[in-house]
């Protein structure tokens, strides 16, 4: 059953993703405004899409290629706007000479699992997580998990570790977190796109991920929470700083973002996984999504309508999709640097 | 092969259709070579930074980490050559097999569906190949055949613990070998085809079983055919993407094992060339398909003598139609 669903989940995604550039109403007063990246965020632009169509009369035309994809496209000026769900690096940031960072969604990546007779909202938390993701764990009854899921019968099977093969935004979000709470995984991993896995298989985009852990007992892996809950796959209530477990869900987001409201001076991000202690409902995996525009564009005016438009109502399409307002503080930076865009 | 002289332009008559027949073909020909001659250059010049950074090292190198940025093809290389020539392997008999069979052996009527059917498998798209792979074929192989296997032969480290997911070496041979299957027993099937109905009769007339017949005469006949064909299955097992990503797990590992996980050079660039973060993985992926320009020239050419080996061995009485 979960395979089934698992199918019509990946086969939708992929309808989803081809059809996003084709429904935007087509306006014949309209400008088009082309972006590309991120597939995280591909849901939400895609309700946006017909919105800006109907409030500026605008095109959107958006290409859910990944973050990488995103920030390649916009350093070569072939779109308007990337996408992406790892801030620029430096060496990007210069690469991409003249662009400006604004975020501009935010929500979670879920972590999720397939263990028979077992209810959802297995209790997780970073270190043990790290432990497994580094193959130091490989049985679902260890002692670690035992500990964490008192009362739980947790079966003698092995772990399956599932992850990206690709380049992915939700690869960079989990590996922070882990290098967040596990030093090993620092120094011995560390964070990013794509990085050498210890131990596991890969699975290409989150649809491979969530079809390769559904058919997989004992499997486990990650994807974006909007992915997690629109396939119906377990996940684990993640054990924060406090001590509570918190799920991927709209609140958890919401306190996780209240940990981190400034933005970098220079680049805008902000990095809100694994928040401190005096956060008792922050989800520990979740994070913004960026958009990246150069300030100087031949459609200054409209970019900056439509991303005005995208950090105030825009975000009011989110929660559905699991993606949580971004907080006051940020919008504040957001529409600063919006205004930098000119022609 | 004999050629015909083009007529001369300056002849005593001025011809425009074969001045324009000539100007086209001459184009297109141009054309097809120029483009190869471009797609090398562009992959030498944009694997500079990394065979200029790593050199020759990078070839056997088993390891990949972005993040550090170290980079190397041993793995990959392995896994391309592991997954094809197994592939291969399984497919080349099989494929003779069938083709044997739809031209020899089956009843006239089931000929016809049972070509067309084969043939289809051809046309099957590798996404969706490698789609069915990893919902239906990887967990089958994980569950029923790669548990078998280890158990009877588990002594060889070949067939080590089964995989875990269903995605693996093996998962990928198997596919593959699906993927080449029908372009060789094509082939073959033509071959077979070809081969004279009299020296076919002779042989039946002196006696000989039906399979002495094959042995004696449609296989020699079609042998440097049969090679040609397994270079094009080879070609395709080699070059094939995205089926491969799919369900070989892509790991960067050297195993012995068949049920562990791997990656190719192809089902490399495919996964990881879109959003590829910084400058030396980007050359390092093109350094990727360097090797593997290079690895399936050399195999073609090494091939082809090969063919060229068997057809004069063969000497001049048959006629098998090899390129």
């Amino acid at each position: 059953m979960s395979r089934i669903i698992a199918v019509i989940a990946a086969t939708a995604f992929m309808a989803t993703s081809c059809a996003l550039a084709a429904a935007a109403p087509a306006r014949q007063s309209g400008t088009t405004l082309t972006g590309a990246g991120s597939t995280f965020v591909a849901p939400l632009v895609s309700q946006w899409g017909p919105a800006i169509g109907q409030a500026y009369g605008y095109e959107l035309q958006y290409s859910p290629i990944g973050s990488g994809g995103g920030v390649a496209a916009v350093t070569n000026r072939t779109v308007d706007f990337g996408a992406s769900d790892a801030p620029l690096s430096n060496d990007q940031f210069t690469a991409c000479k003249g662009c400006v960072q604004i975020p501009w969604a935010l929500s979670a990546t879920s972590v999720i699992y397939n263990v028979q007779g077992v209810k959802n909202l297995l209790h997780m938390n970073g270190p043990t997580l790290a432990k497994i993701f580094n193959g130091e764990i490989t049985t679902w009854n260890d002692p670690a998990i035992k500990k964490l899921n008192k009362g739980v019968a947790l079966p003698d099977l092995k772990i399956a570790i599932v992850h990206r093969s690709d380049n992915s935004g939700t690869t960079f979000n989990f590996t922070d977190y882990l290098a967040s709470v596990s030093p090993q995984w620092k120094s011995k991993v560390g964070t990013g796109v794509a990085v050498n896995w210890p131990t596991g298989t890969g699975a290409r985009g989150s649809s491979g991920v969530a079809a390769t852990v559904a058919q997989t007992p004992g499997g486990i892996g990650y994807v974006d929470v909007a992915y997690a809950l629109s396939s119906h796959i377990t996940y684990f209530a993640m054990q924060n700083r406090s001590g509570k477990f918190a799920t991927p869900g709209l609140k958890g987001i919401l306190a996780a973002a209240s940990s981190d409201q400034k933005p970098d001076a220079t680049t805008n991000a902000l990095s809100i996984v694994n928040p401190p202690k005096k956060y008792p409902l922050a989800y520990p995996i979740a994070t913004y999504t960026y958009v990246i525009v150069p300030t100087q564009s031949a459609k200054a005016p409209e970019l900056r309508k439509f991303l005005f438009w995208a950090v105030t109502k825009g975000q009011k399409f989110g929660p559905k999709l699991l993606f949580q307002p971004i907080p006051k503080p940020v919008l504040v930076v957001a529409e600063k640097a919006i205004t930098k865009i000119h022609a | 092969m004999t050629e015909i002289e083009a007529p001369r332009l300056s002849g005593r008559r001025f011809r425009p259709g074969d001045l324009s027949l000539q100007t086209v073909a001459g184009a297109a020909a141009l054309a097809a070579s120029a483009l190869v001659v471009l797609i090398a250059y562009t992959i030498v010049r944009d694997s500079k930074p990394a065979w200029s950074a790593y050199g020759l090292g990078f070839v056997t190198r088993a390891v990949w980490d972005p993040v550090k940025h170290v980079y190397g093809a041993g793995s990959f290389l392995f896994g391309t050559v592991v997954t094809s020539l197994a592939a291969l392997a399984i497919a080349t008999p099989l494929a003779i097999a069938i083709a044997l069979f739809l031209t020899e052996l089956a009843p006239r009527w089931l000929r016809g569906p049972v070509t067309a059917l084969v043939e289809t498998l051809a046309a099957i798209p590798s996404v969706v190949i490698g789609l069915w792979g990893i919902l239906v074929l990887g967990p089958v192989l994980r569950d029923h055949v790669e548990p078998a296997l280890h158990s009877a032969l588990g002594f060889m480290p070949l067939f080590g613990p089964p995989s875990t997911t269903g995605s693996s070496m093996f998962t990928a041979i198997v596919v593959l070998t699906i993927m080449i299957l029908p372009i060789v027993s094509s082939i073959s099937r033509e071959l077979f085809l070809g081969v004279p109905r009299d020296l076919k009769e002779g042989a039946l007339a002196l006696g000989t079983t039906r399979w002495e017949m094959v042995r004696g005469v449609v296989f020699p006949y079609a042998r440097g055919g049969i090679a040609a064909a397994m270079i094009l299955g080879l070609g395709r097992a080699v070059g094939e993407a995205i089926a491969v990503t799919q369900v070989i797990g892509s790991t960067v590992s050297v195993s012995a094992n068949l049920f562990s996980t791997g990656d190719t050079l192809a089902s490399k660039i495919a996964a990881s060339y879109q959003g590829a973060e910084d400058k030396a993985q980007v050359s390092s992926l093109v350094y990727l398909g360097l090797i593997l320009l290079v690895f399936s020239l050399v195999m073609n050419v090494s091939a082809q003598l090969i063919v060229r080996r068997v057809v004069r061995r063969q000497g001049t009485s048959t006629r098998a139609g090899v390129a």
